[in-house]
């Protein structure tokens, strides 16, 4: 959306500061331009053109986690996540994107994905699978989609969460394909540097491939693959989160649980909740677990903290990325459990990357990986 | 701008990263919740009193303005850059420097916010009362300057109740010390309170020494539902009247119901045209009586349904939905403006009458929401600035409603402070000679008129 086009958005702020007391990045560097009241001021200003796009001005509003804390908590409704984009859309536009997200960025647009590796290697989660059938998944025709994601598909910690939702919907009887190496990545951290034409070509490529499935369904793991579908490919398909899926299984009597003696917390992605309503399904599938308990985060559902994984600030700016971590993990501790479970390959990955770091022990654990820990004939 | 000698000499006080003057900083410091903007010379985050100290000795010198500021959530104007200067904030000095649950007191630096007090706290059994509505944000320097108050006003008073010592920075340099960690001092003026409520007129507050008081083991909380505003007003009266005191009282009607909605999936009733949203606390006996007795009054005058919250969690939704009204009413008109004229509560049935007959006689929104036990209203008069007319319509709506609280024995301000947004009618409140002391006061602090000037005292046009 051209700024332009959403001045409304920031005429609505009344300055009341209340997002400051939900906004991560705020908390970390309290100075008043990084908070989300600060950043809807200098939008207001670009906006009428009365501030230059400086650098500072890049640096700035690359500083956001994009997580929607703010737009949650904001009691005027302003939209802020939307001008926030907005503003990343104006900057890139006129001033390109960030020195340090430009390199990647470059490289998603030859390799089609986040990683450095040629497009081929999406499939390799699959290797060492047990009974992985002589198909690899990879089909014609079939009803569900399962879309990876690039972060569950290159980066070796996290591939054994594709491999977790393969056994599950195998086990439950339900017939998937994915697309191998003819996944491109959604185009999310485009859309989020400020460049969703960018990623129109990705997206285009993506529908036209699960439409040749004949698919009437396509399962994320990813919450922001999950976002970008519903909020730029506007499909005539269903989108459900793994989380989703494995809840209606669930409820269909077509998963078994055995025992497993655990207590855990919960940590919502901002993506899958804040930005895409789902607080529910995991938590019903952890519920279904016997002998686990659930422990709540004092921040939970739509007042969840971001991981620090959010809106490329990794890539911008670490340590400010690996503070939020700390600030997510010491809340994580606070609830005494010894194992976090959450529903989004980058939030594992966030946090574990800050657990191996700072040599803590907790068990990080995608809701896949739980509920394949829990089937009763682990595949 | 400051000169470039200026910049230099502050920045080898604060260090050069500390003192911020790009285009982005002072667009972002050219604020606070009220409705004008002033763009600041600069930005000064110190670390500690001594830098503060020092750039007080360079100000007056150079008789540079300083304006202190917290969070930037006061709603007077009274931590903007009003003709200019170094706007000075807390960022650094957020640290909650000592529990003293023997003494029943914390130490504490100015950028602390208070809900952070308040938890930590809460984790000794202790309680910091003061809950204005942006607590979450709010900083206890930010309150101790523009003496916070809130819901629980009407059982535990006001920020200024809770203040036994201060360490304050003078514009001279000077760091003084008032008060102690004792609750009974009566040595000499108290400079204590003097300083607490003065919108940084006075000096900088570096330290507080806060009171705390035993955490209440049991609270509950009711939503009274009326159909009609003059008897929950009118109920409002007669429990305070009656001599039970509960921890608040706090009256919304349906134009504020209807702007704050479901927020945060609160859960009010959708059929009251106002309602009373009250909480007891105290051991779990006494609250489950005075709930009890509370619900008799209510119902006795016209209530038709008391409800109670089941859970803290619902609780605590209510109180977060009624803590957001004010950015709320954004979404209904472009501006807000939050009055803060408070009464005898004895009076509260008759002022809400008069507000209501203001917005009709003036054809403006109103919506009516108050602390009202303790007589603290906070009508909101949704409007748009740039309707000239309307705004001709707005003043003479404000100044009637001044007129009739000081005409009860009220007040301007029951919390929000004067800054900006009240300074004209302070003449209204106070007898010249009374403006004379306060300015004298002024002048014995701050000579130079460096602090935060264009504020009351001086201005009072």
């Amino acid at each position: 959306m051209k700024l332009e086009h959403i001045a409304e958005e920031f005429d609505q702020c009344i300055k009341c500061g209340l997002c400051l007391a939900t906004c991560p990045v705020g908390k970390e560097l309290f100075l008043e331009k990084y908070t989300p009241r600060g950043k809807i001021q200098l939008a207001k200003f670009y906006g009428r053109e009365s501030l230059d796009l400086s650098a500072h001005c890049r640096d700035i509003f690359a500083k956001c986690l994009l997580c929607g804390s703010c737009s949650v908590t904001c009691p005027s409704g302003v939209d802020l996540n939307k001008v926030f984009v907005s503003m990343r859309e104006r900057i890139a536009d006129r001033r390109g994107f960030h020195p340090r997200v430009r390199q990647a960025l470059d490289s998603l647009l030859e390799n089609h994905n986040i990683s450095e590796d040629a497009n081929q290697e999406r499939g390799e989660w699959r290797e060492d699978m047990r009974d992985l059938p002589a198909d690899m998944y990879e089909k014609d025709r079939a009803a569900t989609a399962y879309f990876v994601g690039c972060v569950a598909s290159f980066f070796p910690t996290v591939q054994s969460i594709p491999r977790a939702v393969a056994g599950i919907l195998t086990a439950a009887g339900l017939d998937f394909a994915v697309l191998a190496g003819d996944e491109w990545c959604c185009g999310f951290p485009l859309i989020g540097a400020g460049a969703p034409e960018k990623a129109r070509a990705l997206m285009q490529h993506n529908l036209e491939k699960i439409n040749a499935l004949g698919a009437e369904r396509v399962v994320f793991s990813c919450p922001s693959c999950l976002r970008s579908w519903k909020e730029y490919y506007d499909p005539d398909l269903e989108l459900l989160h793994d989380s989703e899926i494995l809840d209606n299984l669930l409820s269909e009597g077509r998963l078994e649980f055995q025992e497993l003696n655990l207590t855990v917390t919960y940590h919502d992605p901002c993506d899958l909740g804040k930005n895409s309503g789902v607080y529910e399904a995991p938590r019903k599938v952890l519920e279904a677990v016997p002998g686990l308990s659930l422990v709540e985060l004092e921040n939970n559902r739509d007042r969840s903290i971001c991981c620090g994984g959010g809106g490329n600030v990794e890539m911008v700016a670490a340590p400010l990325s690996e503070s939020i971590a700390r600030r997510k993990i010491e809340e994580i501790q606070a609830t005494g459990a010894s194992t976090v479970v959450t529903a989004c390959q980058q939030c594992v990955r966030t946090m574990q990357t800050y657990l191996r770091r700072h040599k803590t022990a907790l068990e990080v654990l995608d809701i896949a990986q739980l509920v394949q820990r829990a089937l009763k004939h682990d595949t | 701008m400051l000169s470039k000698s200026l910049a230099d000499e502050l920045r080898s006080v604060l260090g050069a990263e500390w003192l911020l003057d790009s285009s982005e900083d002072l667009a972002t410091y050219s604020y606070d919740a009220f409705l004008r903007e002033y763009t600041p010379d600069a930005v000064a985050v110190p670390a500690n009193s001594e830098e503060i100290s020092q750039i007080m000795r360079i100000a007056d010198r150079e008789k540079l303005n300083i304006i202190p500021r917290g969070a930037g959530t006061n709603i007077c104007g009274g931590s903007v850059a009003k003709q200019g200067g170094l706007i000075l904030t807390f960022h650094r000095m957020n640290e909650i420097l000592e529990m003293d649950p023997q003494n029943m007191c914390a130490v504490v630096q100015p950028g602390v916010v208070n809900a952070d007090l308040q938890k930590q706290a809460a984790g000794c059994g202790l309680m910091y009362p003061p809950d204005p509505a942006s607590l979450f944000v709010s900083t206890i320097g930010g309150n101790v300057a523009l003496n916070a108050g809130g819901p629980r006003g009407v059982k535990y008073g006001v920020t200024r109740d809770y203040l036994l010592g201060l360490e304050v920075v003078l514009p001279s340099g000077a760091v003084i010390r008032t008060g102690g960690r004792t609750l009974k001092n009566v040595s000499g003026y108290d400079l204590t309170r003097l300083m607490c409520g003065s919108e940084g007129t006075l000096g900088i507050v570096t330290e507080i020494i806060v009171r705390l008081i035993p955490l209440p083991p049991a609270k509950a909380t009711l939503q009274a539902v009326f159909t009609d505003l003059q008897d929950a007003a009118q109920t409002v009266a007669a429990i305070v009247g009656s001599g039970i005191v509960p921890a608040t009282l706090e009256l919304i009607d349906r134009v504020i119901l209807d702007v704050i909605g479901d927020y945060g999936g609160a859960n009010f009733s959708r059929q009251a045209q106002a309602l009373l949203l009250i909480e007891v606390d105290g051991e779990e006996a006494s609250t489950k009586a005075q709930g009890a007795k509370i619900e008799e009054f209510c119902k006795d005058r016209g209530a038709i349904a008391v409800e109670r919250a089941d859970t803290p969690a619902e609780a605590d939704r209510l109180w977060q939905a009624r803590r957001t009204a004010f950015g709320a009413v954004a979404s209904l008109r472009p501006n807000c403006i939050v009055e803060d004229a408070t009464v005898p509560v004895r009076n509260l049935p008759v002022m809400i009458r008069k507000i209501v007959e203001l917005g009709e006689k003036y054809n403006l929104k109103i919506g009516v929401l108050a602390h009202a036990g303790d007589g603290n209203l906070h009508p909101l008069i949704m409007t748009d600035l740039r309707d000239a007319k309307e705004m001709i319509r707005v003043e003479k709506a404000i100044d009637e409603l001044y007129e009739a609280a000081l005409g009860m024995g009220g007040t301007l301000s029951g919390e929000h402070g004067i800054g900006i947004a009240k300074s004209r009618f302070l003449t209204r409140e106070f007898s010249p000679a009374a403006i004379e002391i306060m300015r004298g006061i002024k002048k014995v602090f701050d000579p130079r008129n460096i602090l935060n000037p264009g504020s009351f005292p001086e201005s009072t046009e």
